[in-house]
């Protein structure tokens, strides 16, 4: 040990694999741009411009028609309602979360989040069956001789409610993660102070929790109001028509003929940048640093003769409200000789094997697994990637890049298929020709948020040092990465690939939009083929719908054993 | 190795971290970096490492300039506050990463591995996983990692900060004890002023971004070079005064406490100028039997009196307000009680005469 010269390392290997990192941090922001911000900017610029001139031309086109209008105030109330309903189903939930102990907690809380991964337009073909006019629904309620004759439950009167329906059940979950995590984060002390003090629960809650917690319910609740506001699948099943997304789906075909799509996306891309800056500005843009991390097991409290049905009833029946459609599904999917009878007369599995006779459910099933694995790979390195660079400051303003990547979050599903299909359409991208590339794209700049998240999540917990150790023995960036940084952050990676994985697995509009040709249909779009043909289509799309769930269901559960508590902080803006 | 640096500046935007920095580390010294949190030490330790770039000046090693050199290429080994052990590899695989980076033999890669875990006496447990460890265990591992790469400079980031006292110790000898048998050159940073004094042969004291003085650990107790040194390294009593004559060595200044005489050797002040007066609390003689003479003697007001058994605390105040503590060891029986009148006295060659305190800059 008495040599001191330090022994060279390869410098030859760690240029190449510095060229490599770099590399990739450039094609992730090439990909960035090419498609997220240029799909986006030719819709603005072509909302505005016709044959290179300026015009305002469509706008007025957009106001003047009857059912354009329509369309724009029934889908704000959509956003508007399902917000609401969702926070007042949720708040009590948060509360009980955080503030009570229980006997079955852990199962009953982790039931809550079943339906935030049960696709709402699947549930639909369960609720239609239900509340059709000769559903189980009206038939019992006949049996019972509440009624007298069937009720249109589905009736052009009601769909809005059954859209707001199938919306809250699906959405609350993120409402409830949000002010869980929110709540969970104040500080038990302060509020024990305000009671040392004499301040009454309920002024406590007003005064003290709230606002502290109010940043965080915002986060959540302009995410829930964007994606009722926007969603395509769960409309288009129910057959409401006269609202934004179904009206885009609609224009998608004739847009180059009819340029007032454009002036329609470009009208939901300004709402949704308006509300998101609204919700952000006015409402929740002072973040409080707490002094202390909550400790709120010691702040629990254990719940009595009294209180416990109470919990059990309210937590038990919104899990069983909000299964209700997906109980449904799986019952139809089940179902041999349903007719006139509340339920089916005889069961079997048959649509099931059909599933896997049928080409295109096999071919959906195939496409699904094969874009949605793409679309995952490709979220892993880019994730990974961009939030190292986040995380590790390794660029100025990385802000901004945040900022940037987190754009799809709030981005509707439907703007991006449409800028992409007027952005690539005649050239080799065209989805015509072939949606594959553009498909997986797609699904991965939409679900790239959760693994950024995730990945900065497991970078931010790790000392910076680990990595700077490294270096000093001579290993290049690259190399640190892979040997030290990633398998320290493996779970929030795997986590983030779950989910990155299902919710592409269930993608409504890139599918239905991009997928054009019945051999590139993924899964969700031929379910939705399926049900809209005649005779067992409907049996076999609930068959096929329910194989999608358990797929969903079990990358689910494995998401959140390896993440745990932070599960909320995936679902914020 | 021997480093070198040379009019070394780091600026973060508007703040100055690091202020015109001029340093030689002997090759094979065991040098010192002390100085109170936020006074450049670490970032001074990161950008020899190369891990902070620097804005000004020149980085030598041996006299190769490395100031531009990626940390890559610097061979430097390094030992984190917080250790920075991989917690997913064993013991074996954290020193092994470093040497599989280089152009070794398995067979060499083998024998530095058991000699570093030999020498930091950590081979039953090179199957560990850092978490199962303790942590001056860990401590150790962090040490090994660092020096089976046969580092150029090894780097110790106030290594001993998160260990309990008694392991503190036990890991100051070990340091030592390996410092010895690799005789690698190294740079230890560290606040705490004990640390430095017991371990060090030389000893650079930092404060606001500057480097003051660089010494061993006798003269830096001795002479400090600005009161802030002084007041640093162990206690003093500062006094603001006036140099109010001067003959050869022998100096004489002026304060609101009274006037003192000093022997002075290291820097010389002229008449009138402003200087401030530093006296160890230890250095300050009771007068007990109240003989009211001997030379620099003057008259305190007891405040405060604190009895230590081996020692005896005494805060004192002047008229003029100034307080003054003094310590004195073997106290004998008095009837001082607070509220009464105490003469005090100190020998001219304790009395030392600094750079008046200003606020934060070269001088203090």
């Amino acid at each position: 040990m008495q040599t001191q010269t330090a022994d060279e390392t390869s410098a030859s290997k760690r240029r190449f694999s510095d060229i490599v990192g770099y590399g990739t941090v450039i094609a992730t922001i090439a990909m960035l741009f090419f498609f997220l911000v240029l799909p986006v900017s030719t819709i603005m610029a072509r909302a505005f411009f016709n044959k290179g001139e300026f015009t305002f031309r469509y706008f007025p086109l957009l106001f003047s028609n009857e059912m354009l209008m329509h369309s724009i105030g029934n889908s704000l109330m959509i956003g508007v309602v399902t917000t609401l309903l969702a926070t007042l189903l949720s708040f009590p939930l948060a509360v009980i979360n955080v503030k009570w102990e229980f006997p079955g907690k852990g199962l009953l809380m982790g039931l809550l989040l079943v339906p935030m991964v049960m696709p709402p337009f699947v549930g639909a073909i369960g609720l239609l069956r239900f509340f059709a006019r000769r559903g189980s629904v009206n038939l019992a309620l006949l049996d019972l001789e509440w009624i007298d004759a069937p009720i249109d439950w589905l009736g052009p009167e009601n769909m809005f409610w059954a859209v707001i329906v199938l919306e809250v059940l699906h959405l609350y979950p993120i409402m409830y993660l949000n002010l869980s995590a929110s709540l969970a984060n104040v500080d038990p002390s302060v509020e024990e102070v305000a009671t040392t003090l004499g301040v009454p629960k309920w002024k406590q809650l007003k005064d003290i929790v709230w606002p502290l917690a109010r940043p965080g319910y915002f986060a959540g609740a302009i995410i829930v109001f964007i994606w009722a506001l926007t969603d395509l699948g769960t409309p288009l099943l129910v057959g409401y028509h006269e609202t934004i997304p179904v009206q885009i789906f609609n224009m998608i075909t004739d847009v180059n003929e009819n340029p007032v799509g454009y002036a329609l996306v470009f009208l939901v891309i300004v709402m949704t940048i308006a509300f998101f800056l609204l919700s952000k500005l006015a409402l929740g843009s002072k973040k409080y640093e707490m002094m202390a991390k909550g400790h709120v097991s010691s702040a629990r409290r254990r719940a009595n003769w009294f209180s416990l049905p109470l919990i059990y009833l309210l937590v038990g029946g919104t899990v069983f409200l909000a299964l209700v459609p997906h109980i449904a599904v799986i019952i139809t999917a089940v179902s041999n000789k349903w007719f006139m009878t509340i339920l089916p007369e005889q069961y079997t599995f048959d649509h099931f094997g059909q599933v896997f006779q049928t080409s295109l459910s096999l071919i959906g099933i195939k496409n699904s697994f094969i874009f949605a694995g793409l679309s995952t790979l490709l979220d892993l390195i880019l994730g990974l990637l961009i939030a190292y660079v986040i995380v590790r400051r390794l660029i100025p303003f990385p802000g901004l890049l945040d900022g940037l990547v987190m754009i799809p979050l709030a981005l509707p599903g439907i703007v991006l298929a449409f800028g992409y299909v007027v952005t690539y359409s005649d050239t080799f991208l065209d989805p015509l020709h072939n949606p594959v590339p553009l498909l997986v794209i797609a699904y991965a700049i939409r679900r790239l948020p959760y693994m950024v998240r995730s990945a900065s999540a497991g970078l931010q917990q790790m000392s910076p040092s680990l990595e700077e150790a490294s270096t000093t023995f001579g290993a290049s960036r690259f190399h640190t990465l892979r040997k030290i940084t990633v398998p320290l952050v493996t779970a929030n990676l795997i986590a983030g690939a779950l989910l990155c994985f299902s919710y592409a697995m269930l993608d409504v509009s890139d599918s239905l939009i991009l997928a054009m040709k019945e051999k590139f249909y993924p899964m969700t779009k031929a379910i939705y083929v399926l049900f809209l043909e005649q005779g067992s289509g409907e049996l076999l799309a609930s068959a096929l719908g329910v194989i999608g769930m358990a797929i969903l269901a079990a990358c689910i559960m494995g998401a959140s054993l390896l993440l745990g508590k932070k599960m909320g902080e995936l679902f914020r803006s | 190795m021997e480093v070198v640096f040379k009019s070394i500046y780091k600026r973060y935007g508007q703040t100055t971290a690091v202020h015109d920095l001029n340093l030689t580390i002997e090759k094979g010294a065991l040098h010192f970096l002390l100085g109170p949190s936020g006074c450049g030490k670490t970032t001074t330790l990161r950008m020899l490492a190369g891990l902070e770039q620097v804005t000004e000046g020149q980085l030598f090693f041996n006299g190769a300039d490395v100031t531009k050199k990626p940390a890559v290429d610097r061979g430097i080994g390094m030992v984190f506050q917080n250790y920075a052990l991989w917690p997913h590899m064993t013991v074996y695989k954290n020193v092994e990463y470093g040497l599989k980076l280089r152009k070794l033999t398995s067979a060499e890669i083998k024998k530095r591995i058991d000699d570093v875990l030999d020498i930091t006496r950590l081979t039953q447990y090179v199957d560990r996983l850092p978490g199962q460890l303790s942590g001056g265990q860990q401590q150790r591992v962090a040490l090994a990692r660092a020096l089976a790469i046969r580092p150029n400079v090894l780097l110790l980031d106030e290594p001993l900060s998160n260990l309990d006292a008694k392991l503190r110790g036990e890991m100051r000898d070990n340091i030592l004890r390996i410092h010895k048998q690799t005789g690698i050159t190294t740079l230890y940073v560290t606040h705490d002023q004990r640390e430095a004094l017991s371990m060090g042969t030389r000893i650079s004291v930092m404060h606001a971004g500057h480097l003051i003085q660089t010494d061993n650990p006798r003269t830096l107790y001795n002479f400090p070079r600005t009161p802030f040194i002084a007041g640093f390294i162990g206690e003093t009593n500062l006094i603001q005064g006036k140099v109010l004559a001067r003959d050869g060595e022998a100096i004489t200044v002026e304060t609101p406490v009274g006037r003192f005489h000093a022997l002075h050797k290291v820097e010389q002040f002229p008449v009138g100028a402003a200087v401030s007066v530093s006296m160890r609390p230890e250095a300050i003689a009771i007068d007990w039997d109240k003989k009211g003479q001997g030379s620099n003697y003057f008259q305190l007001k007891v405040e405060h009196l604190t009895y230590l058994g081996e020692s005896e605390q005494f805060q004192l105040r002047s008229p003029s307000g100034q307080a003054i503590k003094v310590n004195f060891y073997h106290a004998p029986e008095h009837n001082f009680r607070e509220g009464d009148t105490i003469g005090c006295m100190i020998a001219p060659e304790d009395v030392l005469v600094l750079p008046p305190q200003t606020e934060i800059g070269p001088g203090t």
